[in-house]
């Protein structure tokens, strides 16, 4: 029964979205009536509280195990604990569409109640965001019905959640994700009612800066915490896959990054507006790429969803039109709007624009390695898929331009060309110290590879532009924007790890038998399997090895395991990770061989907290940003 | 000329210059990293150069898979041809006999050298071809 209401509820929603833009669309020649805009407000968050409310009572559904429900009953389990039960709703496509839309829907109506009541774009902002939250609940309820029943009998139990899916981080990274996905429908619709209405003294930046700040955080958050489970979960030992789920996520992270730093030039000195305006909607229409590729299961990924024609049509139609008709408005209107003013090249902004440059050009670059192999696979039937290597190659030069750039606009003013003398002294300094640095890295590790040089040197070349700053500032007291440093720093960082762990990582494959050890190498002096024990747990059998390492002079224990769900019969490796300030040593047990000995593979990981504590440096740059006083 | 219309087109080729170089670079890596995916059937008819990266997917044949330590042996088939794998490591928990794998690494003299092997989420996977191929039969 709360199953039919949940149903019934969004259905209604349905209609009421619909009535918002008949109504509007046949009011739309006559006068402006302020009863209008009341109305449709009031139905737009009838129609919000009904898709919560039914979200709510699907919640219920899941945790009192209602296994009649088709998707609850294929996804979770009345052993599950309760946090997992919830988890479950977003563990496949069905669930994880309806989350997304939940999300969609708080923040349209989040927005346009904080909206003032006369704002002029309201009505417009309201439609638009009618409109495609109107889109997706559709997508939902013909192509992807979360309350479909099996009839005439339920399933007595579930048929469980996927093993490696049963994890905190994993349960909190669809959330995070799609909060940062859909938080940039805000710009989008913003963005597109103020093109559509046509008046451009109007300010648009102030009301949507916050709103995308915020939702770059969730994105970012979301982004990190896929990598870092990913990392833990999955064995493999690695962080970043360039898999086309993890570079549709990527795009849109990019778009949104250029777009902010063109906002703060686009508000500070009124330069690139169109261009703000143009990343804006760009951010979307990524995402929804992203919802596209990843749904219609066109390109074989480990994320991908079960694969659905028709789920691929309606996605591919709807953002098609979404985003055309976004940018249909942005080229009608782009002859009428007052040509914002130049760029004088040497200020801040001219180097933050430079940067636009470079961001857009990655985002292209990953959109073609994504959609290279379906355009080689529909015209010569070839089968072809891009890796590491090309997006390696491609980021490497870009980063290195980024990085000058960046060192470059730390001390540049706004609307104010840099002379070349103060540019000099700026930069001669950290390339002198990141030369040196490099130097010394190339002469500890003994090892050189062009890329991750690249990427060393990049990342010095930020994190000394910075710290000199800082150091600088102690004497002089000049004012410093702590929250751009401190991201900034971790952009440094960033680049600066992740080459650093892929030239200095390395993998040892190990085959002993119990009670056995062996010395590997310099480091990792022996290597001692004590003992294999069975264990059972609530839901799966563990198979627990007990192995210590004498490593650099410390003794560590690690407990790599291997476990057996009951429900699905899969198995998972758990692996064991002891992590220090440099490294982390990371273990996973393989199989037993026939004559009683097992496999090991230890991987010794250089600089990869790092990585997450880069992006943690991130956030917290932007948080720093969101909640500075507004400067006089 | 104008002082604003010289900048300007300073600008212009600064942008065409970066962005010509960008392009370039990208369809340069995009032609050297193509990884091609094969079917065992159409690995043993092409024509690889040695020493290029290339995509195996097929199934683990029943009972092919020989281990010696960490060294792991087995055939990789479509039902109709089959290839020998070799691979030094610890392969992913779903890789076992009877299953869909795809494997990344370089084919030799009616070999296939395994660099990396890999796991689909999904225990049910099978690549999309033997699918077809199984659907036609």
């Amino acid at each position: 029964m709360i199953g039919e209401i949940s149903h019934f509820l969004s259905l209604s929603a349905v209609l009421l979205l619909s009535l918002i833009l008949i109504f509007n669309f046949f009011f739309f020649f006559a006068k402006i009536h302020p009863n209008q805009l009341i109305l449709s407000l009031r139905l737009f968050n009838q129609a919000c509280w009904l898709v919560f409310i039914s979200f709510g009572m699907y919640v219920y559904l899941a945790i009192s195990d209602d296994f009649s429900i088709a998707y609850i009953a294929s996804h979770s389990n009345s052993q599950l604990p309760i946090f997992y039960k919830i988890a479950s709703i977003w563990s496949a496509h069905e669930g994880s569409m309806f989350l997304w839309i939940v999300f969609l829907t708080a923040w349209s109506v989040l927005f346009i109640n904080s909206l003032d009541k006369k704002h002029p774009l309201k009505k417009l902002t309201l439609l638009m965001l009618s409109l495609i939250i109107l889109g997706f609940l559709l997508f939902l309820l013909l192509t992807s019905n979360p309350f479909e029943r099996i009839l005439p009998f339920g399933a007595v139990e579930g048929a469980d959640i996927n093993p490696v899916l049963q994890d905190p981080a994993l349960a909190i990274h669809p959330p995070m994700l799609y909060l940062g996905y859909v938080g940039f429908v805000i710009a989008f619709s913003f963005i597109t009612a103020y093109l559509l209405n046509g008046d451009f003294d109007l300010q648009w930046e102030k009301e949507i800066k916050k709103w995308s700040f915020v939702a770059w955080i969730f994105l970012t958050i979301g982004i990190t915490l896929g990598s870092w489970w990913a990392y833990y979960e999955l064995g493999w030992g690695g962080y970043w896959f360039w898999d086309p789920v993890e570079n549709v996520a990527l795009m849109p992270w990019l778009a949104a990054t250029a777009f902010m730093h063109s906002l703060f030039a686009s508000s500070k000195s009124s330069v690139l507006k169109t261009w703000t305006m143009f990343l804006g909607i760009l951010i979307f229409a990524l995402s929804l790429f992203g919802a596209f590729i990843v749904r219609s299961g066109i390109i074989d990924s480990v994320h991908s969803f079960a694969n659905d024609p028709e789920r691929g049509l309606y996605l591919l139609g709807f953002s098609g039109f979404i985003t055309l008709l976004a940018l249909g408005i942005f080229a009608y209107r782009l002859p009428a709007i007052n040509s914002s003013k130049l760029v004088v090249t040497g200020s801040k902004e001219s180097f933050l624009s430079m940067n636009n440059i470079l961001m857009v050009t990655s985002i292209f670059s990953i959109f073609l390695g994504v959609t290279y192999p379906l355009i080689i696979e529909s015209i010569s039937g070839e089968k072809v898929s891009i890796g590491p290597p090309y997006y390696n190659t491609i980021f490497a030069p870009l980063i290195l331009i980024a990085a000058m750039f960046i060192m470059a606009s730390i001390d540049a003013l706004w609307q104010r060309s840099i002379t070349i003398k103060a540019l000099c002294m700026n930069i001669t300094v950290p390339i002198i110290l990141s030369l040196l640095c490099v130097y010394i890295v190339w002469k500890v590790t003994a090892i050189f590879s062009i890329l991750p040089y690249i990427g060393i040197f990049s990342g010095l070349l930020i994190l000394l532009s910075y710290f000199l700053r800082v150091i600088n500032n102690l004497f002089n007291k000049k004012f410093i924007n702590k929250g751009s440093g401190i991201a900034h720093i971790g952009l440094g960082l960033l680049f600066f790890a992740v080459s650093m762990n892929s030239i200095l990582s390395y993998e040892k494959n190990l085959n002993l038998a119990p009670g056995q050890s062996i010395s590997v190498n310099e480091s990792v002096q022996e290597f001692f399997f004590k003992d294999i024990q069975v264990l059972e747990a609530s839901n799966h059998d563990i198979i627990s090895a007990e192995v210590s390492i004498f490593q650099d002079g410390r003794t560590i224990f690690l407990n790599p395991q291997k476990r057996k769900y009951t429900v699905r019969g899969q198995i998972t490796s758990e692996s064991a990770i002891h992590a220090s300030v440099m490294k982390d040593t990371y273990l996973t047990i393989g199989d037993q061989l026939e004559n009683g000995s097992w496999t090991f593979s230890l991987k010794i990981n250089y600089f990869i907290k790092w990585i997450w504590f880069s992006a943690t440096l991130m956030v917290l740059g932007m948080l720093l940003t969101i909640f500075k006083k507004t400067a006089p | 000329m104008l002082q604003v219309r010289k900048n300007r087109l300073w600008k212009l080729i600064i942008i065409l210059f970066l962005s010509a170089g960008g392009i370039s670079l990208i369809l340069f890596s995009l032609n050297s990293k193509l990884d091609l995916f094969y079917t065992p059937s159409e690995m043993l008819i092409a024509d690889i150069k040695p020493g290029y990266r290339i995509k195996l997917g097929g199934m683990v044949k029943n009972g092919s898979i020989r281990r010696d330590g960490t060294l792991i042996e087995f055939l990789v088939t479509d039902f109709s041809e089959e290839v020998p794998v070799t691979f030094d490591g610890v392969p992913p928990d779903l890789f076992k006999e009877d299953s869909g794998v795809v494997i990344l690494g370089y084919f030799l003299d009616g070999r296939f050298e395994a660099e990396e092997i890999f796991a689909k989420h999904d225990e049910n996977y099978m690549p999309p071809e033997l699918l077809i191929d199984e659907v036609k039969a």
